[in-house]
């Protein structure tokens, strides 16, 4: 049985590592770049629709593969999953049509053997449990532990004020 | 049922007594009605913090409040039994909350058995994540992140404010700052909540979701986080067919993840400089 395991890993290892070797396409039309960085050198234009190969992201920025060209482009401007057809076209309809279809979900339905979901009803119907609850308190950490933890992640803190929303 | 005409009554009393948010007198009126059955046990809990409720500080109240939906909803879906996955979510989440300037609440966060893809925020600082949407991080970054949009409903008191609202309506208003007794006390919460966690099924308005998204990416840069992993989240979430049942509440409660990124990606945009070298930490992350 050994051999089988090792296939099975095998299998394991292609599915995972590219982890963002995926399709995707382009919402709004945008620019290409050689770096991720907002004044790299331009490389080409990106048209509304086009399709992309999704490589790995860095910041806001994700590499991509486009008609032979590789390059870096905003994360906004790029959606997972096949280019929606030309009549569902028109930037963000496109994606929710494609998604209402159920097309672009293919591959990440959860399985349905002991799905134990958590709808309306049950919520409605939820009774409080004390148990429960003090169970999750004992859980919390201290200030200090989490500073510890985020240091030991070298994690450092830093000052950034809240954004504002989009203008219109 | 007289409840239209109460109803009505409040209104109108309650159009007065917004500002106040204590309707003191309009409860007089009313305490002939029967209260809403008792419907759990925490009517009777013996947690000497929610003693401390009547007169308590508006914190003590937020808290009372939150641990009473946090306990509704663990009792539909239980932690996940595992220690070590609860210490680390609560690791992970207590840096994040670190920076969010609300000292004065105890965080809590926990992992939940469902399938579903979903998370809660209950006021006070009580943050739960089901399994199913653990399952679908890829490092640490994206489950603070996901943290960091649920501590933004706490901070800026998004359910607290719908639930204010709807306490003028539906008469529970004035009772916790009355002088009556503990027992009337939890009753008056439990009134104020509505049936089970149903709270948690309404839905808050948009545009609080898009504001959540926005303090989450900031929350999680702060904590020195990349804070493009929340967007990466609702890029896989958005992934997930609208017809598949495990985030049939979640697109319901909330606008769907492509229109949360369009709004979230515009909002960021203008910060790319500042969100910039934020770190993933993948390998530390606790998988399931």
């Amino acid at each position: 049985m050994k051999l089988s395991e090792w296939l099975i890993c095998m299998v394991l290892l292609a599915v995972v590592t590219p982890l963002y070797a995926e399709p995707g396409y382009i919402i709004r039309s945008s620019v290409l770049m050689d770096e991720p960085y907002r004044d790299a050198t331009p490389l080409a234009e990106l048209e509304e629709g086009a399709s992309v190969e999704i490589l790995k992201r860095k910041g806001g920025w994700l590499q991509i593969e486009s008609e032979g060209k590789s390059g870096w482009v905003r994360m906004s401007k790029i959606r997972k999953g096949k280019a929606p057809t030309q009549a569902a076209a028109g930037s963000e309809a496109g994606g929710v049509l494609d998604l209402a279809s159920g097309r672009a979900g293919t591959g990440n339905v959860v399985s349905a053997t002991g799905v134990r979901g958590l709808d309306e009803e049950q919520l409605k119907e939820a009774k409080f449990d004390a148990g429960q609850v003090k169970k999750l308190e004992s859980f919390t950490v201290s200030e200090k532990k989490a500073v510890h933890f985020a240091q030991a992640g070298k994690l450092a803190a830093r000052e950034l004020d809240f954004i504002p929303a989009a203008a219109e | 049922m007289k409840f239209k005409a109460i109803l009505a009554a409040s209104l109108i009393l309650g159009a007065a007594a917004v500002d106040a948010f204590d309707l003191g007198g309009l409860v007089k009126a009313i305490t002939k009605e029967p209260s809403v059955a008792p419907d759990s046990s925490s009517q009777q809990t013996k947690q000497p913090g929610l003693l401390g409720l009547l007169g308590g500080t508006p914190v003590e109240e937020e808290v009372a409040i939150g641990r009473e939906i946090a306990g509704r909803l663990l009792g539909a879906a239980p932690l996940v039994d595992n220690q070590q996955l609860q210490h680390y979510i609560n690791l992970v989440g207590g840096w994040v909350a670190k920076q969010s300037g609300r000292s004065d609440l105890i965080w809590h966060f926990g992992v939940i058995e469902s399938d579903d893809i979903n998370a809660f925020a209950a006021p006070g600082g009580y943050i739960l994540v089901t399994k199913g949407l653990y399952k679908k991080l890829h490092n640490e970054a994206e489950l603070a992140g996901v943290l960091a949009h649920e501590i933004g409903h706490i901070i800026k008191q998004h359910h607290l404010k719908i639930l204010k609202q709807g306490q003028l309506i539906d008469m529970g208003g004035g009772i916790l700052k009355s002088k009556v007794g503990g027992g009337d006390k939890g009753q008056a919460i439990g009134k104020m909540i509505g049936s089970g966690a149903e709270i948690l099924a309404r839905g808050l308005d948009k545009s609080a979701e898009y504001e959540a998204d926005r303090i989450g990416v900031v929350l999680a840069a702060r904590a020195g986080y990349d804070a493009y992993a929340l967007p990466s989240v609702l890029q896989e979430i958005g992934h997930v067919s609208a017809g598949d049942s495990s985030v049939a509440l979640l697109f319901k409660t909330h606008p769907h993840p492509e229109k949360r990124l369009v709004e979230l990606g515009g909002a960021m945009d203008e910060y790319v400089e500042e969100f910039e070298n934020g770190k993933i930490v993948a390998d530390r992350f606790y998988r399931l």
